[in-house]
């Protein structure tokens, strides 16, 4: 028998984020462990980019106070573009939270 | 952020329009500035912006150079100032102060449009984010 949702799962691509979630019929091979990159590296990768971000608008913000800013829209952008970056990976990992909170859930 | 370019090219757009407004201050600021005959005037500031190639994945705009107008400038007769040779002229650079009004308007619109750009851009990254928050 197969599953009935298999035809939908063989349609999303086998790379990147959902590479490990892909669901092994009877018949296909499993999936091959950490083939794909893994949610938590991704994680770590958007993290440390955040860092990077927010370090570049503390220097700033430095600068500002400090009288050595050459462009006031230099520090502005900069503190935006942390603000997003920030906002960006809280999302990404509230919805990754809340995925594992609902397969927690799930009636067995 | 390579997510988030949009902000880094308008800042170069930003930062080449606020050179500008610096070199018309510049040139506003010396259109008085009188020197004796054997000296040459004060050269009109140019700025020269080049696009930074798209295809190289990096866009935007730098400045290029800095180029000067003309040191001739246009010799008035002021017998009475320090600096007048012994004919009683001196010199004055040659600043159209309409022409630098009119390039005043466009760095500042400039400068407005690239501002603007950055705030559509992140009100746009900001509601594909609440996207994610339902």
């Amino acid at each position: 028998m197969t599953s009935p949702i298999s035809s939908i799962m063989s349609s999303f691509p086998t790379s990147g984020v959902g590479a490990d979630m892909s669901v092994g019929t009877t018949t296909s091979t499993a999936a091959t462990p950490g083939a794909g990159t893994d949610f938590a590296s991704v994680l770590a990768t958007s993290l440390d980019g955040l860092q990077a971000t927010q370090s570049k608008a503390d220097g700033l913000a430095l600068q500002a106070a400090s009288g050595d800013l050459k462009d006031v829209h230099d520090y502005m952008i900069a503190s935006n573009e942390a603000s997003l970056a920030t906002q960006m990976v809280v999302t990404i990992k509230n919805k990754a939270v809340d995925a594992f909170n609902e397969i927690m859930r799930m009636p067995v | 952020m390579a997510v988030f370019d949009t902000l880094g090219i308008s800042a170069s757009g930003l930062l080449a329009h606020r050179k500008w407004l610096d070199a018309v201050s510049d040139n506003i600021s010396n259109i008085n500035t009188a020197t004796s005959t054997d000296k040459s005037a004060f050269k009109e500031r140019y700025i020269e912006a080049q696009a930074v190639d798209y295809g190289s994945g990096k866009g935007g705009v730098r400045v290029a150079t800095a180029q000067f107008g003309s040191g001739e400038g246009r010799v008035v007769y002021e017998p009475k100032n320090p600096l007048a040779d012994k004919d009683g002229y001196v010199r004055y650079p040659d600043i159209d102060l309409g022409d630098q009004m009119a390039q005043l308007i466009m760095a500042q619109r400039g400068y407005q449009a690239n501002l603007s750009v950055i705030d559509r851009a992140t009100k746009s990254y900001q509601a594909a984010l609440q996207l994610g928050k339902g």
